[in-house]
């Protein structure tokens, strides 16, 4: 897939619509926004044409300074999550024989076929009070009364890490596929023990496919409040959420824009750091 | 070359892209006689023989376009300058923007034979002090509704949400104008305050309520109330129709500390290219027996006095306002340092709650 399209020499015509659809869809809105970041909200309605600096300052203060601690701090703790469940998952798949290969890769893409929204109505079902985790802890008489787990941070964790997995085990998988387990077979022959062969082999060699899961996974955690907003009942505000209130409640275009520009430069800053890492401008697995 | 043509293609879009907003895809009747009614207002608004009774009985076909927000409406009606639909039907608060940006033409109430219906509890509001402009089209009261079976506490005003009784007990909506109101309607203030001091005020309170949420949601809130998710909560009135038509057992409460309303109303823009149209519709609705068959469609409070005897007994307790209630606040267009602070109190408030 890397090499499908070669860089250079290649007729223009033929990436014309690439170039329309790049400046229409992506850099007209982008300029857009950050126009608008730096324009004021009209007393009543609409946008003043007037330059301000008003919301990224606004930025500053604890409230909303707080609100991507909190959506830092939930992207750390799912992407912590999905790295443990992931990394294994994705690492021993690649270890299966073909047909099993195949099998697990058909469990990871069916969810896939219905919407993410469906998937997560799903787990309210588990979560809710009376629902099946509820009736399933009574029944075997560990509580006794329904808990209240619906609504709740380890819910909110639990959808994260349920609707992001998946990146993580193909970026994964796709590294550690290519490592040479002969590479493995000869460190054991030379003696090293089954720990140390995977750090000093297994590893470094399927870092590229773990880091890249990481950015596939962290970044988008940043975003995705509708998670936060079904299983965790609006209760804990991210920077999403918040864009998404000012923008129709708050009728405050200028401000959300700025909010998402500071949005964008954070995850553009996480791909920096990762090119800076792994020397590579493409992500392994799913680019 | 590269960059040259780059550029092209960037002013070319530009201008093609605003070219293309121009248009409006629908509603082009040419002439005031097309016999054509453009109608404009959410998904779902009427029911669909009240629409086929008017095509039949006065020959005029509606085109209705919907809307999913007001703002959508109010962004179309300036880009046609109050052109090409003959009726809008949307909330208070944006009708005032849209009277005040002259995209409403006055109404002749005269030709209005069914005029005398309306109640006028919804009437003369700050939208329309004169009802000059306007004529409502259904009401909204968000109300407190509450699981007997649930809790001890006997509510009876927005007060008792404050009870340490209901300890993550309480599902409240998410439109922080709304929920900031009615705190300061439990502090006996006015919901459209500018007094920042008082806001602040208001705002504190709030916190206080934090540990009794259990969840905050716009849609569907009365799932929770169903499902026994929670004791008590605070929804909209399609919310609580929906509500006591699955358990008959919730009590409802019209808060004692007073009524915040949302109103729905018509109006036609100033430009409507066939007004004679939407006046004979406006007429039509609002005959006893159709405007019933609209509410109870709707499930939104009934705004036609003379209705209210159509409704079918099921439905008076969810659409017909009680003799009681005579006047109901509700949630205006406020200074901008007020609407920044009520923005930052509910995040606040959101944060508090987790």
């Amino acid at each position: 897939m890397r090499s499908a399209v070669k860089k250079g020499k290649s007729n223009w015509l033929l990436l014309l619509p690439m170039y329309i659809f790049t400046i229409l869809f992506v850099a007209l809105p982008i300029l857009y926004m950050f126009l608008l970041s730096f324009l004021s909200r009209a007393e009543v309605w609409g946008v003043d044409f007037t330059f301000t600096l008003e919301n990224y300052k606004r930025i500053l203060e604890p409230l909303y300074l707080g609100t991507f601690a909190e959506s830092l701090k939930l992207a750390f703790l799912s992407t912590g999550l999905i790295v443990l469940i992931g990394y294994p998952y994705g690492y021993f798949m690649a270890k299966m024989n073909a047909v099993w290969k195949k099998r697990m890769m058909l469990l990871i893409m069916i969810p896939f076929l219905t919407s993410a929204l469906i998937r997560l109505y799903g787990w309210i079902i588990v979560f809710r009070s009376n629902g099946v985790l509820d009736k399933i802890l009574m029944g075997l008489h560990i509580t006794d009364k329904p808990l209240k787990l619906l609504y709740s941070y380890p819910a909110v964790v639990v959808g994260m890490v349920y609707s992001l997995l998946p990146f993580m085990i193909l970026a994964v998988y796709s590294s550690a596929e290519k490592l040479d387990f002969s590479l493995v077979e000869a460190s054991r022959d030379l003696g090293a023990s089954s720990l140390k062969a995977f750090w000093t082999i297994s590893l470094p060699l399927t870092l590229p496919g773990l880091l890249s899961g990481i950015v596939l996974t962290f970044i988008p955690s940043m975003g995705l409040f509708f998670i936060a907003d079904i299983l965790g009942g609006n209760k804990i505000v991210l920077v999403g959420s918040v864009i998404h209130e000012q923008l129709t409640k708050g009728r405050n275009q200028p401000f959300a824009a700025a909010l998402s520009a500071v949005l964008m430069i954070l995850t553009s800053l996480m791909i920096r750091l990762y090119k800076k890492l792994t020397g590579s401008a493409e992500l392994e697995g799913l680019m | 070359m590269k960059k040259w043509i780059t550029l092209l293609l960037c002013a070319g879009l530009t201008v093609f892209s605003l070219a293309g907003c121009g248009k409006a895809e629908e509603g082009k009747s040419a002439s005031g006689l097309s016999g054509e009614l453009n109608l404009y207002t959410w998904d779902g608004m009427f029911p669909q023989e009240i629409l086929r009774g008017f095509e039949e009985e006065t020959g005029v076909r509606i085109n209705f376009s919907h809307f999913d927000y007001d703002e959508d409406m109010l962004a179309k009606l300036e880009e046609t300058q109050g052109g090409d639909y003959d009726l809008v039907i949307a909330d208070d608060y944006i009708i005032e923007v849209v009277i005040q940006e002259g995209l409403a033409q006055k109404l002749d109430t005269a030709r209005l034979e069914n005029y005398g219906n309306l109640n006028p509890v919804f009437m003369s509001q700050f939208y329309d002090p004169q009802n000059e402009y306007t004529v409502p089209y259904g009401a909204g009261i968000p109300l407190i509704m509450y699981d007997p079976a649930l809790t001890d506490v006997e509510i009876k005003g927005y007060g008792d949400l404050w009870n340490p009784a209901l300890s993550d007990n309480v599902a409240i909506t998410a439109n922080y104008r709304v929920i900031n109101g009615i705190t300061l309607k439990a502090l006996g203030k006015s919901m459209n305050t500018e007094d920042l001091a008082t806001i602040q005020k208001a705002g504190d309170k709030l916190l206080e309520l934090a540990p009794n949420i259990r969840v905050i949601n716009d849609s569907n809130t009365q799932d929770y109330l169903i499902s026994g998710e929670v004791a008590a909560a605070f929804l909209y009135s399609s919310q609580v129709s929906a509500a006591l038509t699955a358990r008959d057992d919730l009590e409802l409460v019209y808060p004692e500390e007073g009524l915040g309303f949302g109103i729905m109303a018509g109006f036609i823009p100033s430009k409507a290219p066939n007004a004679d149209a939407a006046y004979a519709f406006i007429d039509y609705i609002n005959r006893p027996e159709n405007a019933a068959a609209c509410f109870e469609y709707i499930g939104y409070y009934c705004t036609n006095k003379a209705a209210e005897e159509h409704i079918s007994e099921e439905m008076q307790q969810m659409i017909v306002l009680p003799e009681t209630v005579t006047e109901g606040e509700i949630v205006q267009n406020i200074s901008q340092e007020a609407e920044d602070l009520h923005a930052e109190i509910w995040n606040t408030f959101k944060t508090a709650c987790d």
